[in-house]
């Protein structure tokens, strides 16, 4: 019997057999809306090596690098920070002590939105989701005993990356570290902030700037430094799905490249310090297949598009997270099976570093007990599972490869919309992304009161009565203490060379002039986030929304 | 006529987190509420100035940032400062158990953790908002419907279908007759206190043919018991319902009858349906 007799038959007695037993579902779907049928395979689709490459190889659907985990695990990179800069040190030694294999940094909201710790708008929100950090004062306290040359570390700060990049690089100079021995990532990714994260201070064209010139400073003084981290992740938190998170991703990759060429720069100088950063969300297949479909798309993008000619300038490579608003407040504790199984699609998708969520994250800021956990889910999934052992190992499956297709398509069609919109900048003046999310958040948000997505102990099989776990609380005095640091700083610099640095940087934002040496000259004259960020708000303008 | 409630979602403080904020607006806007958003990083002072200018009825307060404790009061202390202390307030976002006593005891009216289905939000700011207005009854002033007087069900063939009601389920029929302003003939199948109407069309422009053409044979409609139909249409009139009847028409069985238009009903026809009392008695 041949194969399409001997397939037709299996569906006509499965037909029949579904007049008996139906399916549970009249209708399959991914969260992309990807029909799913009921098995795949049986027609005949070839997946040759041409179309998909080898690990390591031109499109690199298979990975980035050719032995990928068999050579090195990916690192295991918690993001933490809370309170001061000297609890935050304490945490991330910990950490460290513990088998992580690099750093996070999260900073509270005012530094992200470049406030100085005294300002009105940072009333009750100091050291809260991060860390506080004003001058280069508090930048040293982070990182104390930490060895910059060793310890690569990525810091999620984007509208003031500038001037914490700078920080950085004035705490290693002061250990004596020499600016080429750097590593690191900063996000940097403003475009995700108009769409989704909402930490921005100034509008697109002098943000743009921003980014490009820490792309021509450190390509000449910092040369193993990520210098972005275009981020999905925010857009699929705030309620995308997989192809959305995908292509506006990509999409916003394409911008940054565009402004880099228009400000003069090469493209195979700065394209291989571009990195990425995706979630891991439920649906497990559609999010191996999201991976896959983004370093083939953005290869392709790279060389076909752009004529880039180095191969590290085609390579996607990413950070991944696990989708903090997959948790659930209700029995937290299930929430580690999910972080486990999002972790998973991660590894398989072949990402590069990896953080896993702590149980508690809908109720409060982890706790060691909970950060330590996601860490070890990790450790589980490295060491005991055997999934690290073989590049790629779901490639050829007829499903993983039809999803890694569809979504590559439905991306591209996104893509392309944006495109004739005029690219992502205008985009998201224009609320495209905004308004594309919001509809998909409000529509799953339907789903799940309607029943229609089961959330396990939210909207079915929930339990009276839940206990309250322990939460962690951030010293609620830090705030004041914070304020009399800056104060006692303020007293004793040199306030002379304050003032004149912060003139000059006026002058520089005024001109074309790259603006990283400044900031990097006010940082180490103790000039304060608030202070920088403040010139650049009067030259600039603030952004405030569409 | 119902009181349209004014709501503003507000985000004090510095997170961008949004998502939360935004799909309560618009389930709050589908609930029939009037809502505004002040969008990302507002200020406690410029929230109440928004709340007074706006007058509003409800706020909204979303934090994800953990700076609720700080920030919910000083929007409490401010209302008051303005003698605005009858606008009733709510919260939601991540905020931890143990903080929401704390809240409460500062005058928000209810936290809402992550989870909480929106409908119980908008349920929650509906009735907080009448019970400060004093709108007891809630909004309803009206007679309600006092039975399911009778389902319809179209049907092809009274022949073909009759037997099932009458000799596999057991069933009475009771009557059949000639509706000629709905140009069917109905049969009358008596359950309990209420009755299954079998409606076979007489011509292809009865509404039933029409309705089995676009739909199959199944459920038609539900009826509703009532009394003075013409004061119950007027009624469903100013609620804003549409009526396919203005006023009442002759129905079966000497009944009369108005239908509600399924667009104003979720999709379900509606018909409302009086018997003189004679009728009801002779039965």
């Amino acid at each position: 019997m041949d194969k399409q007799q001997r397939i037709k038959e299996w569906q006509e007695k499965t037909a029949r057999s579904m007049n008996r037993f139906p399916e549970r579902k009249e209708r399959f779907h991914t969260s992309s809306d990807i029909e799913v049928e009921r098995l795949y395979g049986t027609e005949e689709e070839h997946y040759p090596m041409e179309f998909l490459g080898l690990p390591g190889e031109y499109p690199y659907t298979r990975g980035s690098q050719s032995t990928m985990y068999r050579a090195r695990f990916w690192t295991m990179r918690q993001y933490a920070g809370f309170g001061s800069a000297e609890e935050t040190n304490k945490r991330f030694r910990y950490l460290l002590d513990q088998g992580q294999t690099g750093l996070s940094v999260a900073f509270d909201l005012p530094t992200q939105i470049g406030y100085d710790s005294d300002h009105s708008m940072s009333r009750g929100e100091v050291g809260k989701v991060g860390v506080a950090i004003d001058s280069i004062e508090d930048m040293e306290a982070l990182l104390k005993d930490i060895p910059l040359d060793k310890v690569s570390t990525s810091m999620t700060i984007n509208a003031p990356a500038s001037v914490l990049l700078a920080m950085y690089i004035a705490v290693a100079e002061k250990q004596g570290v020499a600016t080429e021995k750097l590593s690191g990532t900063i996000q940097n990714d403003i475009l995700k902030e108009y769409i989704a994260r909402g930490t921005y201070i100034f509008p697109p064209k002098p943000s743009m700037r921003l980014i490009t010139d820490i792309f021509g400073y450190c390509q000449e003084n910092v040369p193993k430094w990520n210098t972005i981290s275009i981020s999905g992740y925010h857009i699929r938190e705030a309620g995308a799905n997989a192809a959305q998170e995908l292509a506006f991703t990509i999409a916003n990759g394409l911008a940054y490249v565009d402004a880099a060429i228009e400000a003069g720069l090469n493209i195979d100088d700065f394209a291989p310090r571009l990195a990425f950063f995706f979630n891991a969300h439920n649906q497990f297949f559609e999010e191996v297949a999201k991976f896959r479909a983004a370093r083939r798309m953005w290869a392709k993008l790279m060389k076909e598009h752009y004529g880039a000619k180095n191969p590290k300038s085609w390579q996607l490579r990413f950070h991944t997270q696990t989708g903090g608003s997959t948790l659930t407040a209700q029995q937290p504790d299930n929430n580690i099976v999910r972080v486990t199984t999002q972790a998973l699609s991660a590894v398989l998708g072949g990402t590069q570093s990896l953080h896993t969520n702590s149980r508690d994250e809908a109720l409060a800021l982890p706790t060691e007990d909970s950060a330590r956990i996601a860490l070890r889910t990790q450790q589980i999934l490295a060491h005991e599972t055997g999934v690290a052992d073989t590049v790629d190992p779901l490639a050829g499956s007829y499903y993983v490869e039809h999803l890694t297709d569809e979504l590559e398509r439905k991306a591209n069609e996104y893509i392309e919309k944006i495109n004739v919109m005029g690219g992502a900048v205008a985009a998201v003046e224009q609320g495209y992304m905004q308004r594309e999310i919001h509809h998909t958040s409000y529509e799953t948000q339907k789903k799940i009161e309607s029943g229609q997505e089961i959330i396990v102990g939210m909207n079915k099989f929930t339990i009276e009565n839940e206990p309250q776990p322990e939460l962690l609380r951030v010293d609620p005095t830090l705030g004041e203490k914070q304020k009399e640091k800056l104060q006692a700083l303020k007293a004793k610099r040199d306030q002379n060379r304050v003032s004149a640095q912060l003139e000059s940087l006026r002058a520089a934002a005024k001109g074309k002039d790259n603006l990283m040496p400044i900031i990097v000259e006010c940082v180490k004259s103790y000039c304060t986030i608030g202070e920088i960020c403040g010139v650049l708000r009067e030259e600039f303008g603030e952004y405030t929304g569409v | 006529m119902k009181k349209t409630i004014r709501v503003l979602i507000a985000k004090p403080g510095l997170d961008g987190h949004d998502r939360g904020a935004l799909v309560v607006s618009q389930a709050l806007r589908d609930y029939g509420m009037e809502v505004i958003y002040t969008g990302l990083r507002q200020a406690p002072e410029q929230i109440a100035a928004a709340a007074v200018q706006e007058d509003v009825d409800a706020i909204g307060l979303s934090c994800l940032s953990g700076a609720h404790n700080e920030l919910f009061p000083e929007v409490m202390r401010l209302l008051h400062e303005k003698g605005a202390d009858d606008i009733i307030v709510v919260g939601g976002g991540v905020i931890p158990w143990e903080d929401i006593p704390f809240l409460e005891s500062k005058g928000i009216q209810k936290v809402f953790t992550p989870g909480t289905p929106t409908i119980e939000t908008a349920k929650f700011i509906e009735q907080a908002v009448y019970k400060r207005d004093g709108i007891t009854e809630n909004v309803f002033s009206g007679v309600a419907p006092e039975r399911i007087d009778h389902i319809g069900i179209a049907v092809k063939s009274l022949d073909e279908a009759l037997p099932f009601y009458v000799n596999v389920l057991g069933l009475t029929l009771e009557a059949i007759e000639e509706v000629p302003s709905q140009k069917v003939k109905v049969a009358f199948i008596k359950i309990g206190e209420t009755r299954l109407e079998l409606l076979e069309a007489l011509t292809a422009e009865s509404p039933v043919a029409q309705f089995i053409e676009k739909r199959g044979q199944g459920v038609h409609h539900v009826a509703l018991g009532v009394t003075n139909i013409q004061d119950r249409i007027d009624e469903m009139k100013s609620n804003g319902i549409k009526m396919i009847h203005d006023a009442a028409v002759p129905g079966a069985g000497g009944a009369s009858v108005a239908f509600m238009h399924p667009s104003s009903t979720h999709k379900v026809l509606f018909e409302l349906c009086e018997k003189t009392k004679s009728k009801e008695e002779a039965k």
